[in-house]
């Protein structure tokens, strides 16, 4: 009961509290309820300068390693659905693999979604890339070179998406309204359309070479001869003649040795016009891909997408690609490597081999320093061997032909209808370009899928496995917006 | 020693030095040695005795009264105040309940405590007078605590559920939350996960579904979880259910909020208790794997082959698992005080063995509290909590890898080498056992919660309080894989050596001013508050090669090679803005009215959309305080009370709706292929959402409190109907999006959760036995209102092989409903496949129902399969004292909810199967209509009914005998009380579901999708509580 003191002490007290309260609460508000994230870059800030647009274009490069572009999903869909390989491993082991050998697989099967997923987040990659770096502030023959690369790498993977599933679709720019983000099947022409306009762009922008360090980019000549592939799928036969021929022009030269061209130590070689550049680093492991490690022997590697007999069987007696091709277990590989005899399988894929002497920088996954070759020329000879062909230019067929078939130690072929040299191009790119991932479309686009792969013991269904099942998860999110490939 | 003597001395400087000593002896010999006997603790002269003046009553008047108080079990009651009828006069009982006091012969002496029903004696000439109080149900003055305060029971409006400490530590948990399992009506505790794991927590059905987790505080701090906390140092939990209680903690309330206050110093001499167990945990549940000889014939059916040799079988679960893992607990606490000052002090250690072999667990905690009033007006606090954790780790998918490896597969070859799945042609396994003897990882972390307080009483009627709450915590952990080759699956030809550490701070200031008063009948509590916090998380992770492990200390990056080092660094942080009042109106104790009103601001909404309004309000009225109904006998209490709030929810990732950019990693590359260098990458890659709003619940409450027959049997129940309106969770998006996140963050649906729960406990006696028996109940029905942006469905539940989705979100249905295609059978022969809407299956195969009869079978055919959320979640309790003896049983459940055993295919290739599987499966015509053939691959692996099960369990939680040993022993040894007990936690759960446990939880679209392996354990303890 002191009143007077301890009143005036209250009154005191509580207003300087009040006070600091007040003051609390009117001072900080705003600034106290902004905060910046931690250790991650907003986009806010993001494509702002040469740095970003080089490193946001250097994110497409780095995708095309990813698991879903480059492992089991691409082989899966590319090359054990062909009559060049077969699941491999041992029985069982990823037996849903099995599916695509067989034609098994429903739109459910998820080696399909990856597929579809992978080169869509490809897609996105690049489509911030050619939606952003225009408006960057920067010099402007890197800014439009960044662009068009970045459109080289966006068609590679319409490439894929059209061949892999028909009209998908076109997701051209950064989606934004509701449509864009749940977009429909857009006509397999109008990819194509995108595919050629990206390619035709990135022709006309990109450098024919680069310096020493940045060799891997997309040049000239790989937009060109991917053109003139893609045309080729278009039979588009007298553009495809035109394309192959610049390219032919342009400094590239077949390797002499084959085999060598696969290794390692031949990377970006002088015949390569475009692969995806594989290598691991001591403090940075992520630089790598698995493409190399997944085929290769077991139980190094995991011995998936291994060569079939009825490829061994196509190669002509004294075929040098043979042996640059496919391992036969208990043999002894050309860099001194023994392959067990006891080896779960009776073949693998050779030209993924990485010999045992390339260090490994991980410790761990073999392989992962392995290029993927995209593109190259011998395959850009059998295009021009092929349109010519098709445009009664037998002579410039043959010559085109000849000069692959003498690389791998063969003798020239000679007179032919253009039937005749038709099937004769169409094996030489069987055996010239195996376990590169093309057998599949190349026999649908051929038109002899069923013919061909029904002779394998494979369920090919004419009018259906032309192309695949739009993932049924996909068509499930899409709210049915997404329409069904026919028969699945 | 030394250290533990200073700090006692210090906190309790008026104490009987000899006596501080003497116990700290004793507590130093049973923390050190666990052996309690008689001889070694000195028989001393300076303990005063409690009954020694029987004789002196003849002298003058005045009687010295001495004697103890106890509750109904037995428990010294501390701060009992015992007042001499009609005077001023009187004493507060001491920490072992013990009073002593000069009364006039002839007078009464009346024994009151809060929560307990007060008792009048007369003296009568005695000089002992030992008293027992009974709880009260209801009495007037008993106070639960709510947000930033407390409010009498009696005048609560909302649904609020009290566990006191006891009932906590009556379960040797290491968690205290683990302990409310079955508790507690409308609270579902899942528990899982290893040593040192929290429990999961969801309060009244789903409440957010991109966090469920309650919101703990503990005495004012913010803090994660209470992993830190030695449950012997609560004093009470409080669960807030209803919005009306929640609103006040506004944009944090979605999910619930869990008060704990820890236990607080009482006025008196120091009084020292001592609680320990050792316990030993044994796999209770565990699943039966096919043997080697039932692998090799499934394996082989599945690829055609006729069967193998026989392979002795390898038991990988048991190979991996201790055969009984030593727990031990011991606890050590002071309480004490004078008036001004009051503390409370602890020291804990605790160890436990994981189920695992080389799992290690040991935590230490260390607590100091203490208040002090400066004088009438002005009170300070504070309390510190220290915890320290150690632990051997083992590879986290261990489980995985016993679950999966092939049982043909010898944990070592003839040689000594590891068994290798190469000898086997099985494809890559890796040897669990060779997993956990190359993991070499340990991680350690300390945290301290503190908080300090300032309360000023002022102008007769008001309260100022302050408290200011930090949680700070850093955890390390570092990681070593040495150069080896154990397996051809597991070697590396390069060592390595990761050091991470993760930094979280949380501080939380907040400052409130009260107004209480009580005019004729009116009672008005008004409290007007602010609230600052944020909530900050860093992590920094290195890493380097080639590190020569000589030694621990030899661990270290920077004797890595230099060219290897690595370094990443991420986190988060979020703000927090609150102001808040509340408004607590009486009149009579009959009619009552709470009111509530918070503004909240949070950094983690665009800062155009940043503050929203949370009000709630809940009425209230005590029937039995009402003139009619005092003449009758029957309702000793009866409460009828109603509410309504609004919440929010903030439990979402930090600027979620800011898009970033992700770098590294994939996105870096190599330019000129071998010999060049790498170059950075970075891309907008993660799809941000688009315009959040905020996600609220509204919750209406209409509940009831009864006492019946004395307050004997008491019930209490509420309905509740909770709406989550524009509820932001996480969705996969389109592949055709192409960002590296495969699902968005968006406000997406607005949902119904709608329940009633119930609780009863009856507490009697029947002579000298003295017993309770409790039951809750809750039933909670979840369903979607509607889909925002249209009425489609939304997909989620994916599965990490295939990502497969497995749950749907659709209008009228519970949120993360199974769903998939419904199996009518098995398809006996191929030809009746061929011929069916599944050509491309075989015998074997599952058969699904054409729903809409088209004869293809594809996504339009697929249902609802299954409802992950429990019907009804209940818990029985009950309590027995005979003498000397007390018993506890406790049992829980879960009805109705539905699983979905993802394990059983998760299959890549030649992973071990179910002896279960093995035993059902199709394997040739007419073998099974059920189970499919071994060969579980293909559109057998898409989401079908095969794979959805039931889920409901009964589980013994708890079982506990306790003996309290006699006090005349006891008065020897100087202890006040000695209480041994023996306690089986979860010895016993039923259940018919295939897997390992049927307690799944998980995100909220991805509820009970079991991708479990660690089997269920029971827990046997033996403990000794004693205060001395």
């Amino acid at each position: 009961m002191k009143q007077p003191f301890s009143t005036v002490l209250h009154n005191k007290f509580t207003a300087s509290l009040l006070a600091i309260c007040l003051f609390f609460i009117a001072g900080c508000s705003k600034s106290f309820l902004d905060v910046a994230p931690i250790g991650q870059q907003t986009s806010a800030t993001f494509f702002a300068n040469a740095t970003d647009a080089t490193a946001a274009v250097t994110s497409c490069y780095g995708h095309l390693n990813e698991w879903r572009v480059a492992g089991f999903a691409h082989l899966a869909v590319t090359s054990i659905t062909s009559d060049d390989a077969e699941k491999g491993s041992v029985p069982g082991d990823a037996g849903f693999l099995n599916d695509f050998d067989n034609f098994t697989f429903t739109a459910t099967q998820f080696e399909i979604d990856d597929y579809w997923t992978g080169q869509y987040a490809g897609v996105n990659l690049c489509n911030q890339c050619i939606d952003n770096i225009p408006a960057i502030s920067m010099d402007a023959s890197l800014q439009a070179r960044l662009v068009a690369e970045a459109k080289f790498i966006r068609a590679y993977h319409y490439f894929n998406l059209v061949r892999a599933f028909g009209g998908v679709p076109k997701v051209d720019h950064v989606p934004v309204t509701a449509d864009e983000l749940n977009p429909v099947r857009a006509a397999a022409a109008d990819i194509y359309t995108l595919i050629e306009s990206d390619l035709n762009a990135a022709v006309s922008v990109l450098p024919a070479s680069y310096p020493a360090a940045e060799i891997g980019r997309a040049s000239k000549g790989a937009a060109m001869g991917m053109l003139a592939k893609v045309k080729m799928y278009e039979k588009k036969w007298a553009e495809v003649l035109a394309l192959t021929d610049q390219v032919i022009a342009l400094p590239y030269a077949l390797m002499s040795d084959y085999y060598k061209m696969f290794r390692v130590a031949y990377e970006n070689n002088s015949e390569s016009l475009f692969e995806t550049e594989a290598n691991t680093f001591a403090n940075d492991c992520g630089t790598y891909c698995q493409y190399s490690e997944v085929q290769w022997v077991r139980p190094v590697g995991w011995g998936f997408n291994v060569p079939t007999s009825d490829l061994v069987n196509a190669y002509e007696p004294g075929d040098l690609r043979k042996a640059a091709t496919i391992i036969f277990s208990g043999e002894t590989t050309q860099d001194g490597d023994v392959i067990p005899l006891n080896s779960p399988n009776p073949r693998y894929n050779k030209k993924i081999y990485v010999p045992s002497y390339v260090p490994n920088a991980c410790g761990y996954g073999y392989g992962r320093d392995q290029n993927r070759r995209i593109l190259r020329l011998g395959e850009i000879y059998l295009i021009r061997a092929e349109a010519a062909n098709e445009l009664n230019d037998t002579a410039k067929a043959k010559a085109s032909l000849n000069i692959i078939r003498n690389r791998a130690g063969l003798p020239s072929i000679n007179a032919l209808s253009q039937a005749n040299l038709r099937t004769k191009v169409w094996n030489e790119r069987r055996v010239e370009l195996a376990m590169e991932e093309d057998r599949f479309f190349d026999l649908v686009r051929q038109g002899r899928a069923g013919q061909v792969l029904r002779a394998q013991g494979k369920q090919f269904v004419d009018g259906k496995n032309e192309v695949f099942p739009i993932p049924d998860r996909q068509i499930t999110l899409s709210g049915n917006k997404l329409t069904q490939n026919p028969n699945y | 020693m030394g250290k533990i003597k200073q700090l006692f001395t210090l906190v309790g400087k008026n104490c009987v030095a000899s006596l501080q000593r003497m116990k700290l002896t004793i507590a130093f010999i049973l923390v050190t040695s666990l052996q309690l006997s008689a001889k070694t603790i000195p028989h001393s002269r300076v303990i005063p005795k409690l009954q020694l003046t029987t004789q002196n009553n003849f002298v003058t008047d005045d009687v010295k009264v001495t004697g103890k108080v106890t509750s109904a079990g037995g428990e010294p009651l501390q701060g009992v105040s015992v007042l001499i009828k009609g005077s001023a006069k009187g004493t507060s009982t001491d920490g072992g309940g013990s009073y002593s006091l000069s009364v006039p012969d002839g007078s009464s002496l009346i024994f009151s405590s809060v929560g307990y029903i007060s008792q009048e004696l007369s003296v009568n000439g005695r000089t002992e007078i030992n008293v027992q109080l009974q709880p009260s149900a209801l009495s007037l003055n008993q106070v639960v605590v709510v947000g930033y305060g407390t409010q009498r029971k009696i005048d609560v409006t909302g649904s609020i559920s009290s566990v006191k400490g006891v009932e906590i530590n009556k379960q040797s948990s290491q968690n205290a939350v683990s302990s409310l399992q079955g508790k507690v009506a409308g609270v579902q505790i899942t528990n899982n996960g290893g040593p040192g794991s929290s429990p999961q927590v969801r309060i009244r059905g789903v409440g957010s579904l991109t966090a469920t987790d309650p919101l703990y505080i503990i005495d004012g701090t913010i803090v994660s979880d209470l992993s830190f906390l030695n449950p012997n140092d609560i004093e009470s939990i409080d669960i807030l259910k209803d919005a009306s209680s929640l609103s006040i903690y506004g944009v944090r309330a979605a999910n619930g909020v869990i008060l704990v206050t820890t236990k607080k110093g009482h006025p008196g001499k120091p009084q020292f208790s001592y609680n320990s167990y050792v316990g030993v945990q044994i796999v209770t549940n565990s699943l039966l794997m096919a043997s080697a000889k039932k692998y090799a014939f499934l394996v082989n059916e599945k690829l055609g082959l006729p069967t193998v040799p026989e392979y002795p079988t390898t038991d990988w679960y048991k190979q991996i698992l201790r055969p009984a893992a030593i727990t031990h607990n011991h606890q050590l606490a002071v309480t004490g005080g004078t008036k001004k000052l009051t503390y409370n002090a602890s020291l804990g250690y605790f160890n436990q063995e994981g189920l695992v072999n080389k799992n290690d667990y040991g935590k230490i905690t260390g607590r100091v509290q203490a208040d002090y009033k400066i004088n009438n007006n002005l009170k300070i606090g504070g309390q510190a909590i220290y915890y320290h954790y150690n632990s051997t780790d083992i590879p986290g998918d261990i489980f995985y890898q016993a679950y999966v490896a092939p049982p043909i597969m010898a944990v070592r070859k003839a040689n000594g080498n590891y068994g290798d799945p190469f000898d086997y042609n099985v494809g890559n396994f890796a040897n669990p056992q060779a997993s956990l003897d190359w993991f070499n990882q340990r991680s350690k972390g300390h945290s301290i919660t503190a908080s300090v307080f300032g309360e000023y009483k002022f102008a007769r009627y008001f309260t100022f309080r302050s408290n200011f709450g930090l949680n700070n915590g850093i955890n390390e952990s570092r990681r070593y894989v040495s150069k080896d080759s154990l397996t051809t699956v597991q070697h590396t030809s390069v060592s390595s050596l990761n050091r991470d550490s993760s930094h979280s701070r949380k501080w939380v200031w907040d400052n409130t001013v009260t107004y209480e008063r009580k005019i004729m009948k009116h009672r008005i509590k008004a409290m007007l508050g602010y609230s600052s916090s944020n909530d900050k998380f860093t992590s920094d992770g290195w890493s380097v090669n080639n590190v020569a492990n000589t030694g621990e200390s030899s661990l270290k990056i920077s004797n890595g090679d230099p060219a290897s080092v690595k370094h990443n660094f991420g986190g988060n942080e979020a703000t927090f803005l609150s102001y808040f009042a509340r408004v607590n109106y009486s009149y009579d104790d009959r009619y009552l009215l709470t009111a509530t009103m918070r503004r909240d601001g949070s950094s983690k909404f665009p800062s155009d959309n940043r503050f929203d309004n949370f009000p709630s309000v809940g009425v209230g009225w005590n029937i039995t305080k009402e003139t009619f109904m005092s003449n009758q006998k029957i309702f000793s209490n009866l409460k009828l009370k109603a509410s309504w709030g609004k919440l929010g929810n903030a439990s979402i990732p930090t600027n979620i709706s800011v898009a970033r950019v992700d770098s590294g990693g994939i996105y870096n590359y190599v330019f000129a292929g071998t010999g060049g260098v790498v170059w950075h990458g970075a891309n907008n890659t993660v799809f941000p959402p688009k315009s959040l709003v905020w996600e609220i619940v509204k919750e209406s409450d209409l509940g009831f409190e009864m006492g019946l027959l004395k307050n004997k049997l008491t019930i209490e129940a509420d309905y509740y109907d909770r709406q989550t309106q524009n509820g932001i969770f996480s969705l996969p998006i389109l592949g055709t999006v192409g960002t590296s996140n495969s699902s968005v963050l968006g406000n997406f649906a607005t949902y119904d959760n709608k329940g009633v729960e119930f609780s009863a406990n009856w507490r009697s006696n029947i002579r000298s036995l003295k017993y309770n028996i409790g039951i809750n109940l809750s039933a909670n029905k979840n369903k979607v209102v509607s889909i925002l942006g249209g009425n489609v469905d939304l997909y989620g539940g994916g599965l990490p092989v295939g990502g497969y989705l497995t749950t749907l979100a659709r209008v009228g249905d519970p949120i993360g409903s199974f769903y998939g295609y419904k199996v009518t059978g098995i398809f006996q022969t191929d030809a009746q496949a061929a011929a069916s809407a599944q050509p491309n299956a075989k015998a074997g195969y599952f058969i699904y129902q054409d729903q809409n009869a088209d004869g293809v079978i594809d996504s339009k055919d697929k249902v609802i399969l299954g409802n992950p959320n429990p019907k009804i979640t209940y818990g029985f309790n009950s309590g027995f004292e005979y003498k000397k003896f007390d018993i506890q049983l406790d049992i829980q459940g879960v009805v109705g909810n539905d699983i979905y055993n993802a394990n059983k295919g998760v299959r890549f290739g030649n992973e071990n199967y179910t002896d279960d599987f093995y035993q059902h499966r199709w394997h040739g015509a007419g073998t099974s209509n059920t189970y499919p053939s071994a060969d579980l691959s293909g559109a057998n692996l898409d989401p079908n009914s095969w794979f959805v099960e039931k889920g409901s369990f009964v589980r013994i939680r708890n079982v506990q005998v306790g003996y309290t040993v006699s006090n005349r022993l006891l008065e020897r040894w100087k202890i006040q009380k000695l209480r041994l007990y023996l306690n089986a936690q979860n010895p016993f759960t039923y259940f018919k579901y295939k897997g390992f446990t049927p307690e799944i939880g998980g995100a909220p679209m991805s509820t009970g999708i079991d991708l479990n392996v660690y089997p269920l354990s029971a827990t046997y303890n033996f403990g000794v509580n004693m205060i001395f």
